[in-house]
């Protein structure tokens, strides 16, 4: 199925090379111990340059989502649910996938990350139901 | 209240917007944006009284879909203008072009500047992916591979996290969209005059849930132009002048970062405070609020951002009949995007001038002395601006 693919930067390859080894790892910064996404080069709390990439939990909690019809983009033509999940171990960090749970999400409910292999050159971090 | 400094006061009242200008509204102007903007430009001249050769600033926003001053200003013959803003950005910069035109003439870096929008928004560039690229921003890789690109999918989102969070309802966002086809009926230029029903609402069909077609504005063709002078010029014109007594500019998170992010919250919330300051007035001095309805949500979100009701609010104060014509806060006057037509902010600052001028006709809101009037509260980008505009 044709759809956009994300086109990496120099802030974000890692994210995706990591991201394609079904790795979550986000950003920590090196003076204040901040968690960051997305990846970039500067830390928003301390204002200095210079991170490491830390495994994390892949896990969040769901802060709202959308049943999606009308088609905007190449890709599925049915009726398809993006969530947006509030990241556990970035305070205050959303992250977005499609669902793949068996039944729609509910508020609140704890999600954990589930790796779609599009293909050969690109995996995708989706989100399905428990811990 | 918030500390001004005080050549901020001194900027308060100093200048005016002395006309405005409208192209028809349409699905397909059948013209190019140039011509749009020219013919904008010359409406509002024309309203104000002002020969163009009088202009010597220009000024616009866009997304890569429209004229710039540069064009528009050798189109019109204007070959030296003092000064010119092409500012990137949709609809949260709108009123944002407007208040550094009212900086420039307040410094007398110009005297007479036009802002102007003008879209083929249905028939050229639509906007959310239909029939154009992703729009360029780093964080878009993160959404646009999961099908999630589109401006109604990202405001079905917030608007989702308000209804959990607030319990706000379909029959809230319904109640909006039916009142502002109320007073799109009343407007000869709203593209949309047939009023609609609650239950209009809740029939039409699921675009991306919680939204309805009926929760999103529509897709025009069209142009509006306002003229922003001194205001003792603009004493001197043909039309009773409209002060800018604020501008304000505003900033925020992104859709995916920002500590304690709140997306319920807009940044609309810490530019209020700012605004209100600098005109000296509060939510209940505002007599008309024409309010960023890219979506019914946005409305919504705002009134409580804007302080017009309480956090979580916004549903009830709706359906409460408030913002109806007769309610205490008339909202979108005009019809707003959701019914006169989408121009991206420009025709609801036409509309809030129109308002105090006391030509609205059958729309006029009686004795209207303060306007609100907003741009897009800062989901999309991280950015937002708004102007409080009053009668002398």
């Amino acid at each position: 199925m044709a759809r956009y693919r994300p086109e990496p930067d120099r802030d974000s390859r890692e994210w995706w090379e990591r991201v394609g080894r079904r790795e979550f790892a986000v950003q920590v910064c090196d003076a204040c111990g901040t968690a960051r996404f997305p990846a970039r080069a500067f830390c928003a709390r301390c204002r200095t340059e210079g991170a490491h990439w830390r495994e994390v939990a892949p896990e969040g909690t769901v802060e709202s989502w959308i049943v999606n019809h009308q088609p905007f983009v190449p890709g599925p033509r049915e009726p398809y649910v993006v969530v947006m999940v509030r990241l556990a171990a970035v305070p205050g960090c959303f992250v977005y996938g499609n669902w793949r749970g068996r039944r729609p999400p509910e508020h609140g409910e704890r999600v954990t990350a589930s790796y779609t292999r599009v293909d050969a050159d690109l995996t995708l971090v989706d989100w399905r139901p428990g811990p | 209240m918030t500390d001004v400094p005080k050549r901020l006061l001194a900027f308060s009242d100093l200048t005016a917007i002395a006309g405005v200008g409208y192209t028809p509204f349409t699905k397909n102007s059948g013209v190019s944006t140039l011509t749009l903007a020219c013919r904008a430009v010359l409406a509002a001249l024309e309203d104000a009284g002002l020969p163009v050769d009088q202009v010597d600033g220009l000024a616009t926003h866009r997304v890569g879909d429209s004229a710039p001053p540069t064009l528009v200003g050798p189109a019109l013959g204007l070959t030296d203008l003092a000064w010119h803003l092409d500012q990137f950005g949709g609809g949260s910069v709108s009123h944002a072009v407007v208040g550094q035109a009212a900086l420039a003439v307040a410094t007398g870096m110009a005297e007479t500047v036009v802002c102007y929008r003008a879209v083929n928004a249905r028939s050229e560039f639509r906007m959310g992916g239909t029939g154009r690229g992703v729009p360029v921003s780093p964080e878009v890789q993160y959404q646009a591979p999961y099908g999630y690109v589109a401006p109604p999918q990202q405001y079905a989102m917030y608007a989702r996290a308000h209804m959990l969070k607030y319990g706000t309802k379909a029959e809230h966002f319904g109640q909006l969209a039916v009142t502002q086809r109320a007073n799109a009926a009343k407007n000869p230029r709203a593209l949309m005059r047939i009023p609609i029903t609650l239950d209009d609402y809740l029939a039409s069909r699921w675009i991306a849930e919680p939204f309805r077609l009926l929760d999103c504005c529509l897709e025009t063709d069209g142009a509006c132009a306002v003229v922003v002078t001194t205001a003792e010029r603009a004493r001197a014109l043909r039309r009773p002048p409209v002060l800018v007594s604020a501008a304000a500019w505003g900033g925020g998170t992104t859709h995916l970062s920002g500590p304690g992010a709140d997306p319920t919250v807009t940044a609309a919330a810490a530019l209020a405070p700012r605004l209100y300051a600098q005109a000296g007035l509060g939510p209940d001095d505002i007599d008309v609020a024409e309010l960023y309805d890219c979506f019914t949500y946005s409305v919504i979100v705002q009134l409580e951002d804007y302080g017009f009701c309480g956090k979580g609010e916004g549903g009830p104060y709706v359906a409460s009949g408030a913002t109806a014509a007769g309610g205490p806060l008339p909202v979108n006057t005009h019809g707003g995007f959701l019914s006169e037509g989408y121009v991206h902010g420009m025709n609801h600052i036409a509309e809030a001038v129109s308002q105090l001028r006391g030509d609205a006709g059958e729309r006029q809101v009686p004795g209207a002395e303060v306007a609100l009037s907003t741009a897009q509260p800062g989901y999309i980008l991280p950015a937002t601006s708004a102007l409080i505009l009053r009668r002398p």
